[in-house]
C-alpha cells in the first residue's frame, strides 16, 4: 500500500508511511501527520499494536472505527481529510483521526442580543450541528451532506424538517448545489453568492447568521439551512424582506416595545434612504413644500454655501462614507478616535467654514444613524447604497422623482425572489382553506 | 384573498379623480349629474355581481382562456387587441394628464414631455414584471397610499370651509333626467372589477367573492365626496371653473400642525403613487392581451426570466403614450377621455355579458 501512496502524493516531508511488525503480524500504515491527532494515533493504533494485549487483527475486525476500505480511489481524499490508512494482512481500513483547529466555545459577535442564546456557531461544523441540535431535537431533522470545489473539496451540510420543508425549494437547492462549479470554497458569503447566481444583485436574498436561534427557528419554519465546513456562519434560505429587518430580540423582549422598535426600523430605513434626495428637492426644487418658518430656516442656513445642494451632499455623503469604511477597517483601538476626529471636528469645521449648511450636517447624521438600525449587516449595506440612485433621479426631477425612484425600488423587490419564494410581500394571515393567491401553476 | 380583488377596487375608483370624472360630472350639475349618479351605483353594483359570479366559476384562468374556451381564435385575437386597446387608453389618459399636472404644480420649469417619459420608463419597468409581482407591488402602494387619501378625504368632508348650502343646492337638481356622459362618468368608480379579467389567474380554485357589498357602499361613498365636495368648496357656479378640481379642493385645506403645510403636496405625492400603480397595472393586462393572440401563447403569472416581447409591447406602449401627449392638449385630452368612458362603459357591459353568458351556458353542460 505505502509504495502506491507514495506515487499518489507529491514529495512532501510530512506524509508518514510506516511499517510496523510485532510478534503477531505486520501492519503498513499511512497517514498525514499535521491533519491527523498525534493521541489518537498512537492510542488506537500504535500502542494496542506493540503491547500486544489483545489481538490487534481482532481489535481491527470488531471496532466499528476501524472501515474496510475497498475502493483504491478514496485513499487520497481520506488521507487528505486527516484519516488513517491500515493495511493487515491485504485489507485496507481507514480511521478517522482528524484534527480540527477552530476557536472554541465562541459569542455571538455579528449579531449579538442583549437577552436570548449568547453562543455563535462553531468553525467546527460537528459542534455546530451540536448546537442545532440541541435546540431542535426533532427526528425530522434531515441533514444532507455535499461536497463543493473542485479543489477544496469542502464538505456543505444541507439542514432540513423533512416534514415541514417546501419541496420545490428543497429540489431547487439541491439541483443548484450539485452543478456548482468552483474551484475553491473557503466562507458562506461566497456561497451565497454561487447559490444566488445572479452576479450583479443588489438585495441580499439569503440570509448569513451565525445565531444557532435564528437558525432553528428557520428550520421550524420550513426553511433550508446550509452549513460549510470551517465557518461559523450559516445560509438560511429561502428568505424574505423582512427576515432580514428582523432582530431574533424581537420574539424574547415585550410586545409593544418590540412593534414599536419594528416601526422605528422601517421608518429608518426610509428616512437614510430618501433624505438627502429630499434634501436636494426641497432645497432647489420645491422650497415651498414645507411651511414658511422652515423653508426660511433651511434657506437661511444655507445662505454662506456658494454652490448648488447636490454638491454638498454629494461632500457630506463621501465624508460620512468615508468615515463609516474607515472606522469598520481600522483596529478597534483607533477606530473610536476616527469617528470623534471625523463626526466632531469635520461637523462642526464644515459649517463654519461656509461650505455645507447645518441642516445639512443634520441629514447626513440622520442617514448616518439610521442606516445602523437595520439589523442585519448585508440588508443595511444595500440599504446604504440606495440614497444614491435617488440623489441622481432627484437633481433633475426633484420631488417627482424621488417618489418615482421609490415606485421604483419597490417594483423591484417585489419584482425578487428567493429561491421560487417573493421577497417582498406583506403576508396577511392566510387561512388554510381559502388558498394562496398564484398557488396554482398554469399548464 | 378577497383583499387582491379588493385592492384593485379601491385603486381605481380612486383614480376617478386624474380621469376628469369630477369635471365631467359637476359640468352637467345642473343637468342630470345628480341622478345619473344614483343610476350608475345601480348599474356598477350590477355588472360586479354579474362578473364575479361568473369569473368564480373559472379559477385560474383570465379573460383571454375563458374566451378560448368558448370561441374561436379569430374572434379572441380581434376582441383580445381591441381590449388592449381600451386598457392602454385607459391608463395613457391618466399618465399624460398626471405629467402635465406635475408640470403645472410642481416642476414648471420642466418639459412635460421629459417628465412624462420618466413616468413612462418608470411604469413600463415595472409593468413588464410577472403577474404575481404586479399584484404584490398593487398591493404596497394601496396599503401605503390608501390611508393618506382617506385621511385627505376625511379632512375635506370635515372642513369648516366647506358650504353644505350649495351641496344642498345641486343635490336637489336630483329630479333632472340622467345622460349617457353622466352615468358612463360615475360608473367608473366601480370598473375596478375588470381588472379579473387578468388577475383572475391568480386566484386558487377554492377562492370565493366575500363582502360584495362593500363595493356599492364604499364605491357610493366616494363617488358621492368626489362629486360633492369640490361643490361645498368653491360654490356651485365657481367650481366649473377649474380642470383640475381635486388638486384645487386639496389646495385649499391646510395642516396647521405638519411641517408640510399645504394638503396639495400630500395629495400630488399620493396621487402620483397611485398613477404609477395604476398604469402599472392597466400595461401589464393590456401586454397580456396582446401576448394572448398569438396562437403559441402560454400564460404564465410568475415567469423567473422577464421574456422579450414583454419588453417589445411596453416599449410600444410607452412611445405611444410620449406621441399622445405630443399630438394632444389638455382639451382634447379631456374631450377624448369623455368619449373613451362612454365606449369603455359599452365595452365593458360587453365583456360583462359576454362572460356571463359562457358561465352560465357552462354551468348548463356541466
Amino acid at each position: 500500500m505505502n509504495e502506491r501512496i507514495r506515487l499518489l502524493f507529491a514529495e512532501a516531508i510530512d506524509i508518514k508511511l510506516e511499517n510496523l511488525k510485532n510478534s503477531e503480524m505486520s501492519i503498513e500504515v499511512a497517514y498525514i501527520e499535521p491533519l491527523c491527532e498525534e493521541k489518537k494515533i498512537s492510542d488506537f493504533i500504535i500502542v494496542p499494536f506493540i503491547k500486544e494485549e489483545y489481538s490487534f487483527q481482532a481489535q481491527l475486525d470488531t471496532n466499528p472505527d476501524y472501515e474496510i476500505l475497498e475502493d483504491v480511489a478514496m485513499w487520497q481524499s481520506l488521507l487528505l481529510r486527516g484519516h488513517v490508512l491500515i493495511q493487515a494482512n491485504g485489507v485496507v481500513y481507514s480511521f478517522k483521526a482528524e484534527r480540527v483547529i477552530c476557536i472554541e466555545n465562541s459569542q455571538t459577535q455579528v449579531e449579538s442580543a442583549i437577552q436570548g442564546p449568547q453562543i455563535a456557531l462553531s468553525e467546527n461544523i460537528n459542534i455546530s450541528l451540536n448546537l442545532i441540535r440541541g435546540m431542535y431535537p426533532s427526528p425530522d431533522l434531515s441533514v444532507e451532506e455535499h461536497s463543493i470545489g473542485s479543489l477544496s473539496k469542502t464538505p456543505v451540510f444541507a439542514l432540513f424538517d423533512q416534514r415541514r420543508v417546501d419541496p420545490t425549494v428543497l429540489d431547487n437547492v439541491r439541483t443548484k448545489l450539485t452543478t456548482i462549479n468552483v474551484e475553491m470554497l473557503h466562507s458562506a458569503g461566497e456561497l451565497e453568492k454561487l447559490l444566488v447566481g445572479n452576479r450583479k444583485h443588489l438585495f441580499p436574498t439569503i440570509l448569513i447568521t451565525e445565531r444557532p436561534d435564528r437558525i432553528t427557528s428557520a428550520i421550524s419554519k420550513g426553511k433550508i439551512i446550509i452549513l460549510v465546513k470551517g465557518n461559523m456562519f450559516a445560509l438560511i434560505l429561502p428568505s424574505t424582506f423582512f427576515d432580514f429587518m428582523h432582530a431574533v430580540e424581537d420574539d424574547y423582549d415585550s410586545y409593544w416595545m418590540t412593534r414599536f422598535l419594528i416601526f422605528l426600523r422601517y421608518t429608518s430605513t426610509l428616512l437614510t434612504i430618501t433624505l438627502p434626495a429630499l434634501y436636494i428637492s426641497v432645497v432647489s426644487y420645491n422650497p415651498e413644500l414645507f411651511r414658511v418658518q422652515l423653508a426660511f430656516s433651511i434657506a437661511g442656513s444655507r445662505s454662506a454655501v456658494p454652490y448648488p445642494s447636490f454638491i454638498e451632499v454629494f461632500i457630506m455623503l463621501f465624508m460620512i462614507e468615508t468615515l463609516i469604511e474607515a472606522s469598520i477597517r481600522l483596529p478597534r483601538y483607533i477606530g473610536s478616535t476616527a469617528t470623534t476626529v471625523g463626526g466632531l471636528i469635520l461637523g462642526q469645521a464644515a459649517q463654519q467654514a461656509g461650505l455645507v449648511s447645518s441642516i445639512m450636517i443634520i441629514v447626513t447624521s440622520v442617514v448616518a444613524i439610521s442606516n445602523f438600525v437595520i439589523p442585519v449587516n448585508s440588508l443595511s449595506f444595500a440599504v446604504r447604497f440606495l440614497k444614491y440612485p435617488l440623489i441622481g433621479i432627484a437633481i433633475f426631477f426633484g420631488i417627482t422623482g424621488v417618489a418615482v425612484g421609490l415606485f421604483i425600488y419597490i417594483t423591484y423587490l417585489c419584482s425578487l425572489r428567493s429561491f421560487g419564494k417573493p421577497y417582498m410581500r406583506i403576508f396577511g394571515k392566510l387561512r388554510p382553506l381559502e388558498g394562496d393567491v398564484g398557488q396554482v401553476k398554469i399548464k | 384573498m378577497n383583499r387582491y380583488f379588493y385592492y384593485n377596487f379601491v385603486l381605481v375608483s380612486f383614480i376617478n379623480l386624474l380621469l376628469y370624472v369630477p369635471h365631467i360630472l359637476i359640468q352637467y350639475r345642473y343637468t342630470g349629474a345628480v341622478s345619473s349618479i344614483l343610476v350608475g351605483i345601480v348599474i356598477g353594483t350590477i355588472l360586479v355581481y354579474m362578473y364575479t359570479s361568473a369569473m368564480a366559476r373559472y379559477p385560474g384562468k383570465g379573460l383571454p382562456e375563458i374566451l378560448k374556451l368558448h370561441s374561436p381564435q379569430w374572434l379572441v385575437t380581434i376582441s383580445m387587441l381591441f381590449f388592449s386597446v381600451m386598457w392602454w387608453f385607459a391608463t395613457t389618459i391618466v399618465v399624460v394628464a398626471y405629467a402635465i399636472l406635475i408640470n403645472r404644480f410642481f416642476n414648471p420649469d420642466a418639459d412635460a414631455n421629459i417628465i412624462l417619459t420618466m413616468l413612462v420608463i418608470a411604469c413600463g419597468y415595472a409593468a413588464t414584471r410577472s403577474t404575481l409581482s404586479v399584484m404584490f407591488i398593487v398591493e404596497i402602494g394601496m396599503i401605503v397610499n390608501a390611508p393618506i387619501i382617506i385621511f385627505i378625504l376625511f379632512k375635506a368632508v370635515r372642513s369648516n370651509q366647506l358650504n353644505w348650502d350649495a351641496i344642498h343646492v345641486v343635490a336637489n337638481y336630483i329630479t333632472e333626467m340622467p345622460t349617457l356622459t353622466c352615468i358612463a362618468a360615475s360608473t367608473f368608480i366601480f370598473t375596478g372589477y375588470i381588472n379579473l379579467s387578468l388577475f383572475n389567474r391568480l386566484f386558487p380554485p377554492n377562492f370565493r367573492f366575500k363582502f360584495r357589498f362593500i363595493y356599492p357602499i364604499a364605491g357610493a361613498v366616494i363617488l358621492l365626496i368626489t362629486f360633492f365636495v369640490p361643490i361645498g368648496f368653491h360654490g356651485t357656479e365657481g367650481v366649473n371653473q377649474y380642470i383640475y378640481i381635486w388638486s384645487q379642493t386639496a389646495n385649499s385645506l391646510l395642516m396647521q400642525y405638519g411641517f408640510i403645510e399645504r394638503v396639495l403636496f400630500l395629495f400630488l405625492i399620493v396621487f402620483l403613487n397611485l398613477t404609477l400603480v395604476y398604469t402599472m397595472s392597466g400595461w401589464h393586462q393590456a401586454m397580456e392581451f396582446v401576448k394572448s393572440c398569438f396562437p403559441s401563447y402560454r400564460p404564465e403569472f410568475d415567469s423567473l426570466k422577464t421574456p422579450m416581447s414583454n419588453y417589445v409591447i411596453v416599449g410600444i406602449f410607452a412611445l405611444l403614450s410620449i406621441l399622445y401627449l405630443m399630438l394632444t392638449n389638455e382639451k382634447m385630452n379631456m374631450l377624448i377621455t369623455t368619449y373613451w368612458l362612454i365606449v369603455r362603459f359599452f365595452v365593458e357591459i360587453l365583456i360583462v355579458v359576454w362572460v356571463f353568458v359562457l358561465s352560465k351556458r357552462r354551468s348548463k353542460a356541466v
